[in-house]
């Protein structure tokens, strides 16, 4: 544990994450790339922001087929973002500013770059011949999905060089561990202790329901699976108090909740399905998706988190909804054929809202008033855009816009030079949105969700309370209780374009006064008869309740 | 040993150190404890956690006496066992815990400690620390409520101690605990300033008799801010001290934060106190202002500063000045009070002090200043610190150094006005006016 921290086993369930990608985020040595030392430069900014852990994307080396997800070597940091030294002067500055990091860990597979996989390939004989799943035919699994169909035709690639197929979940040049090895199981925990002893405070566990395989079965969420990633938190707790691990698993409610055990595998996962409903409910300005994927989410241990978020470095990712709900997203959200990527939207936040300044918000809002901790994904507090014409997901990976000097003040280096251009379009440029100029206009979004984010954290209740609907005869409010000791807290939100008045049955709270959290103003208390609010058009409202003085 | 839980709340809630008067406690245990010594009396050391209605949490160090079986909470107001944390240093004791181990250290080649302390007397709790004075020598400083992570106390007196800076009491040990729970400074011993005049008293005391002999002394105090900045940027070799320049929006979130405190203290302004008559409405005018004033360029170099810098912090002893209490602004976190930042924030808060000591005399003492005193006084200490201080640590040129500063003076009245509107009605006028003074002045060129 850093010196820096007091003892605290739940601080992931009050944190605000902040997601990084290293590369796009400041360069500091003016090669065009970010890197470790630019992070550190900018570790003030994120102080000032309220942000309480950072988590950053694949730090690896790599040869960078899938963004660093594709990782080479797991004991090393990638050349341009510098050194294993430069990674622990990060955590170390991080620390001291009382903020901590967490990173993106694949256990599932490597890069076909991979010394394992280049001997497992070489020398079926030998000590890493099992270390990958291999197989003499491409027909086992049938009956696991394909999962990056624009571009893998089969999870079987023939490997000409050991004449036999490689398992494989996503792209092709990324084979799958073959987690029936206890070596490999062994080595993984290794990997995980390396970095703990350097000082971080946690991972994310990139693509978890998919280490084992089994016939007859989709190869997802299996037993074994959950078996060793009890073994995993086993040895997390027994020597790294304090840490925490994220579960990425794109899943149903119900599948991701395995992923907590009993308190005992994973503290933390992504609500993956509870994001696209956010989108349809304020296009449709309609609760109901809400309200429903909030009940059907089940309870989890008390010493586990749901991660929450709007957007992160991938797609906007369409898989948990159905085909119905999915046709409508696209039809909403991607009206440009580009803008689609394997099950998703590739396209950030802003630009997804149309840049409206009250759906930002008003997605901010709900965002941070639902039981979780919410994910913020860089460049999204000041409104950055997008560039749908980049391949992949590099659309929503470019340069993070400090200033509206040149290369967005993101590098010194040559405009060519750079990893990929910022944005100069006229609504989204550089020159039109970017921290500096954001920091000084007290009306800026950036400005306030700097306020915002205090607010939430002045309030445990968000992070750790009870979570209660509040239905009403509007459906197009969203509205509900958070409780947490002597902490009650009323949101209410109007997903609708147009001014709306909604009665609320409050009549357990009769007596109270709410206080509206933001400028501390008293509203009239509540009595028998429902409530009445009056909301502006996406506007929201966040209450106290208060005993009458 | 073991404590009721009750007496524990009941005992840390009544101290004048307990800084969360207003919160609500729900429960109360002991993190950890060690015995510093086992002879009768026995004498203990340790860690309570109290748990407030929200949930957050404080941790405070207790130390206790156990007589024929009973337990006095409050040991340290026993001079002989205040006597046996110093010989812990003196010896320099490691004692265990249950969750980590207290660590008792002398600074090397401090001759203080060798003696054999006879006296010891209570000076007195500040907001968060008790304070031991031993033989009119040393002085023992017991931090109660606990931060993880180094006292900046501690980490700046050891770093000018070590790098010869002689306007200070001189760092001669520390205590400091690291366990499970958190890694937390103590306590730390200094030289005692023996017959020193308290610099605030002092200014007071002038103002009223003998006006010009004060300002007289503030060339010199300037002089010595400037050299205590210079030490403090000396040592590129540690990264705690080494200077940094600052971020390209580092400028941007100073503005940020202070307008965001400016807004939030217009909002509760009540219109109706005279006292704040002059500045009524005007929140936005304060706002432009500081705007105005932040298009400075670059801000100079970073370094780490005394963080709460004002004539309380002073003395006068030996004719010569000496600065005192390099802990930060008890209300701040321990990460920002850690923080690099420009060295004007230091003189700005001496230069708010000023203006706070003419306008203390006529409210305690009874006669006004001598017209211009506040100018005068701030156009001495500036010329004895523009004189002595490394340039590199200023925004370049008089024009840019002279408007940051001002925005320093404006973040400073302003959490002068919140606290005064807080505590001291009768005093809100003094912030009130230097906020008034800054949006009325002409903009520095």
């Amino acid at each position: 544990m850093s010196e820096w921290f007091e003892r605290d086993p739940l601080w992931f369930k009050r944190a605000v994450f902040y997601e990084v990608h290293i590369r796009g985020f400041y360069d500091g040595n003016d090669d065009g790339a970010g890197d470790f030392r630019g992070l550190i430069e900018k570790l003030d900014y994120l102080q000032w922001l309220g942000v309480d852990c950072i988590w950053l994307l694949p730090m690896y080396p790599s040869p960078l087929r899938d963004g660093g997800y594709d990782i080479a070597d797991f004991y090393g940091i990638h050349p341009d973002y510098g050194t294993v030294d430069d990674f622990k002067e990060f955590v170390e500055q991080a620390h001291q500013r009382g903020i901590r990091v967490i990173a993106d860990l694949v256990m599932n597979h490597t890069s076909s770059d991979h010394p394992w996989f280049q001997e497992s390939r070489a020398d079926p004989k030998g000590p890493r011949g099992d270390w990958y799943v291999w197989s003499d035919s491409d027909t086992p699994y049938k009956d696991a999905r394909i999962i990056f169909v624009d571009t893998e035709p089969s999870n079987w690639t023939l490997d000409p060089v050991r004449g036999q197929y490689y398992w494989h979940r996503f792209f092709s040049h990324q084979p799958d561990l073959n987690f029936e090895s206890l070596e490999v199981q062994e080595a993984m925990l290794n990997v995980l202790r390396f970095w703990l002893d350097l000082g971080i405070d946690g991972f994310r566990l990139d693509a978890v329901p998919y280490l084992f395989e089994e016939e007859g079965t989709n190869g997802e969420n299996l037993p074994p699976t959950h078996e060793y990633l009890r073994r995993v938190r086993a040895e997390v707790d027994a020597r790294y108090p304090d840490r925490v691990l994220l579960a990425e698993a794109n899943q149903w409610p119900a599948d991701v909740v395995q992923y907590f055990g009993d308190g005992d595998e994973c503290q933390m996962a992504f609500h993956f399905p509870v994001m696209p409903r956010m989108f349809m409910a304020v296009r449709r300005e309609d609760a109901t998706p809400m309200y429903e994927i909030l009940a059907s989410t089940p309870d989890i241990p008390d010493n586990c988190q749901w991660g929450l978020f709007l957007r992160n470095h991938d797609e906007l990712t369409l898989e948990m909804v159905t085909d119905e709900e999915r046709d409508y997203m696209y039809t909403e959200y991607a009206k440009d054929p580009r803008m689609k990527l394997n099950l998703g939207i590739r396209r950030r936040l802003a630009p997804l809202l149309d840049g409206g300044r009250d759906e930002i918000e008003l997605m901010h809002a709900i965002l941070f008033s639902l039981p979780g901790s919410p994910v913020l994904y860089y460049g999204d507090e000041i409104g950055m855009g997008d560039n749908v014409y980049l391949g992949d997901r590099d659309g929503v990976r470019t340069p993070m816009q400090w200033t509206g000097d040149r290369n967005a003040g993101f590098s010194r280096a040559d405009w060519a030079q750079l990893y990929l251009q910022p944005l100069m379009d006229p609504v989204y440029g550089y020159q039109a949105v970017n921290v500096e100029a954001q920091l000084r206009s007290p009306a800026s979004f950036l400005r306030w969700l700097h306020r915002f984010i205090a607010l939430r954290k002045e309030h445990p209740v968000f992070g750790l309370g009870t979570y209660e609907p509040l239905k009403s005869d509007n459906p197009r409010i969203f509205a509900h209780m958070r409780r947490w000791e002597e902490d009650v807290i009323l949101c209410v939100h109007n997903l609708a374009r147009s001014a709306q008045p909604v009665q609320l049955d409050l009549s357990k709270y009769d007596g109270m006064v709410p206080e509206e959290m933001f400028g501390r103003t008293s509203f009239p208390p509540i009595g028998e008869l429902p409530y009445l609010l009056t909301l502006a058009p996406r506007g929201f409202f966040w209450f106290r309740l208060r005993q009458p003085t | 040993m073991s404590f009721d839980e009750q007496a524990l709340i009941d005992h840390v809630t009544k101290q004048r150190w307990y800084g969360a008067k207003s919160r609500e406690v729900a429960h109360a245990q002991l993190v950890d404890s060690v015995v510093v010594r086992t002879a009768e009396p026995q004498f203990a050391l340790a860690l309570a956690e109290m748990r407030y209605d929200t949930g957050a949490h404080d941790v405070y160090q207790l130390l206790w006496a156990l007589r024929d079986d009973a337990i006095e909470i409050d040991g340290l107001t026993d001079p002989a066992l205040a006597r046996e944390l110093v010989s812990a240093m003196r010896s320099g004791l490691t004692l265990q815990g249950a969750e980590g181990i207290v660590e008792f250290r002398p600074l090397e080649g401090f001759a203080g400690l060798g003696r054999e302390l006879k006296e010891a007397r209570d000076v007195g709790a500040e907001q968060s620390n008790t304070s031991i004075v031993f033989d009119d020598e040393l002085i023992l400083k017991v931090f109660r409520r606990l931060e993880p992570g180094v006292n900046p106390e501690l980490e700046v007196l050891r770093f000018l101690t070590e790098h010869g800076f002689g306007n200070i009491a001189a760092l001669g040990g520390w205590y400091s605990y690291t366990g499970g729970p958190l890694a937390a400074t103590l306590g730390i011993l200094q030289e005692y300033v023996r017959g020193g005049l308290d610099g605030w008293e002092l200014a007071l005391d002038e103002l009223a008799d003998d006006p010009d002999r004060f300002l007289g002394r503030l060339r010199r105090l300037g002089e010595v801010t400037g050299e205590m900045h210079r030490v403090l940027a000396s040592d590129p070799s540690d990264p705690a001290f080494a200077p940094e320049t600052p971020s390209v929006e580092s400028l941007g979130l100073l503005t940020a934060t202070v307008d965001e405190e400016i807004a939030r203290v217009f909002l509760s302004l009540p219109d109706e106190a005279e006292s704040v008559a002059p500045i009524a409405g005007r929140g936005e005018e304060v706002r432009d202002q500081l705007r105005q004033l932040t298009h400075t360029g670059a801000a100079g170099q970073f370094i780490r500063v005394h963080g709460d810098y004002h004539l309380g912090q002073t003395m006068w002893a030996d004719d010569d000045w000496v600065i005192l209490d390099f802990e930060g602004e008890p209300a701040r976190s321990l990460a920002e009070r850690r923080r690099k930042r420009s060295v004007l924030r230091d003189v700005a808060g001496m230069l708010r002090s000023f203006a706070y000591a003419a306008s203390a005399v006529s409210l305690l003492r009874d006669t006004d200043p001598p017209e211009g005193w506040e100018d005068e006084a701030r156009a001495r200490f500036l010329e004895g610190y523009f004189e002595t201080v490394d340039p590199a640590l200023l925004p370049a040129g008089p024009a840019a150094t002279e408007r940051l500063l001002a925005v320093f003076e404006l973040e400073k009245a302003v959490y002068e006005l919140q606290y005064e509107l807080d505590n001291r009605p009768a005093w809100v006028s003094i912030p009130v006016r230097g906020i008034q003074r800054l949006i009325e002045e002409p903009m520095p060129a």
